[in-house]
């Protein structure tokens, strides 16, 4: 265990490349927390996160502190480099403007339906001969200048407000609504979901400590692999969210103050949001099978 | 025998009043739970004693076991006060910089010592945690990709931070006499 320690801390000195680093320093930061109790000090082994996907040449990657949830004061547990075409791309507050207005729009039925004059009962026969009794001349008492009568211009039957921006559009809805979580400091990254208990106090106070606002969206990989204790405690929080990565989504993350996400969500959006930079028109659709879709 | 049916009894405890068993055994037999639910039941003196052995024997286990998880709590999970997010740059704010790049760059030029860069991970987030650490203040997630060299971190840590929102900036200030600002925060 020392040699591994001491093994781990030398290739730590050096240099090496991108998922080397990393998977080091994972493997020494993962055995030296597990002999060692809760309450520990002094030199730790910080987790580095590098982005696994090549950053282009005239960009820099745009990095964040990397927090655990284990105790209050555990801010600053390691550094994660981020892709700079997901967390740093122009802000454009138009595409997200759009975006949120398609997921609020697209699933709505509108099922408001009023009568027109042909469909309200009665009213096929004139009331009074066209002329001769000085009253107005009408030719059913179900107009719509009639009370009683239909409506002339209503809403008609149930209504889709179905429509779909073409998927690279939402794609980079979701890399200005992150890129801008992260310019206006509401992003944070954790190194996992693990919480000491399942008390939700804990997590709203952890919350109040580090002045995270009032709403938290926590972003885990899946849902097999969250923890019990942050399952629970979410459960039994009306602001503090827990969602699966595939969940993630820009209205969510407008409408809470603070995002937290983990290194394997992390790794797992630059996988999928990149992959639309550098793709070809599909010949059929995505949702039927593809050997090299991620 | 109603009074029995009526408490929602288990199987066998209907077993039991089935094939007409005497109700001392039939009480001496059930869990400690469900003698607080009966307030009516009628007890001998030798199945409360019975009964009172084994509710201790419970309640030991259970007593000793939070004991000591409330032990393990208390340490750790009590929440620090909260910090106010006022930053003062202090007077000796190079020179503790200056200590802080020769501790962790190991050694550097004393006239260089600005220009040092920060790019490897690992002397970047030793060098730029223990600054948060020593003077309360840390460098926020948005500005972290603009620290390449430790000039920059020194421009950082001389700029005050106050924590009063605009109102109270505008209140305190010297206003002229007919304007009055009333914030109910």
């Amino acid at each position: 265990m020392l040699q591994l320690l001491r093994a781990g801390a030398r290739a730590c000195l050096r240099p090496t490349g991108g998922r080397g680093l990393n998977a080091l320093a994972e493997e020494a930061g993962q055995h030296l927390e597990k002999p060692e109790s809760l309450a520990r000090a002094g030199p730790q082994v910080p987790v580095l996160h590098k982005s696994d996907f090549p950053v282009p040449v005239h960009r820099r990657p745009v990095q964040a502190w990397v927090e655990s949830l284990r105790g209050y004061e555990q801010e600053r547990v390691g550094l994660a480099e981020l892709h700079p075409d997901v967390f740093s791309t122009a802000p454009r507050l138009d595409i997200l403007h759009q975006v949120a207005i398609w997921q609020k729009n697209f699933r709505r039925i509108s099922y408001a339906k009023t009568k027109t004059r042909a469909e309200v009962r009665g009213g096929g026969r004139k009331p009074w001969p066209q002329k001769g009794s000085g009253r107005a001349r009408h030719g059913s008492i179900r107009s719509p200048i009639w009370r009683g009568g239909g409506v002339a211009h209503g809403p008609r039957g149930p209504t889709s407000y179905y429509y779909m921006l073409p998927m690279k559009l939402r794609v980079q809805g979701l890399k200005v609504a992150l890129t801008i979580k992260l310019a206006q400091d509401d992003l944070h990254i954790v190194d996992s979901l693990q919480l000491p208990t399942e008390d939700p106090q804990y997590l709203t106070e952890l919350a109040r400590y580090r002045r995270w606002g009032d709403s938290v969206l926590l972003v885990d990989l899946a849902h097999e692999d969250m923890p019990q204790n942050i399952v629970a405690a979410t459960s039994r929080l009306k602001t503090f969210n827990l969602i699966p990565a595939v969940g993630l989504n820009v209205h969510s993350m407008l409408k809470h103050q603070t995002l937290i996400l983990t290194l394997q969500t992390v790794a797992f959006l630059e996988e999928k949001l990149l992959w639309h930079d550098s793709r070809y028109t599909p010949l059929y659709p995505f949702h039927l099978p593809y050997c090299d879709f991620p | 025998m109603a009074a029995i049916s009526g408490l929602g009894v288990t199987r066998r405890g209907l077993a039991w009043i089935i094939a007409g068993v005497p109700r001392r055994e039939l009480w001496s037999r059930f869990s400690a739970s469900s003698f607080y639910r009966d307030d009516q039941s009628q007890s001998s003196a030798t199945s409360m004693e019975d009964r009172s052995q084994f509710m201790n024997r419970e309640e030991k286990k259970p007593v000793v076991a939070e004991t000591l998880e409330e032990v393990k709590k208390e340490p750790i999970l009590v929440c620090p006060p909260l910090r106010s997010r006022t930053y003062i740059p202090p007077k000796d704010l190079q020179s503790r910089l200056e200590s802080c790049v020769k501790e962790i760059f190991g050694s550097s030029a004393p006239s260089n010592w600005q220009n040092v860069s920060l790019e490897d991970g690992h002397l970047k987030f030793s060098f730029l945690s223990r600054l948060a650490d020593d003077l309360g203040h840390a460098v926020p997630n948005s500005r972290l990709h603009e620290m390449c060299r430790v000039r920059d971190v020194l421009d950082f840590y001389n700029v005050p931070v106050q924590d009063r929102c605009k109102f109270d900036e505008l209140i305190a200030s010297n206003l002229p006499p007919n304007v009055k600002i009333t914030w109910g925060y």
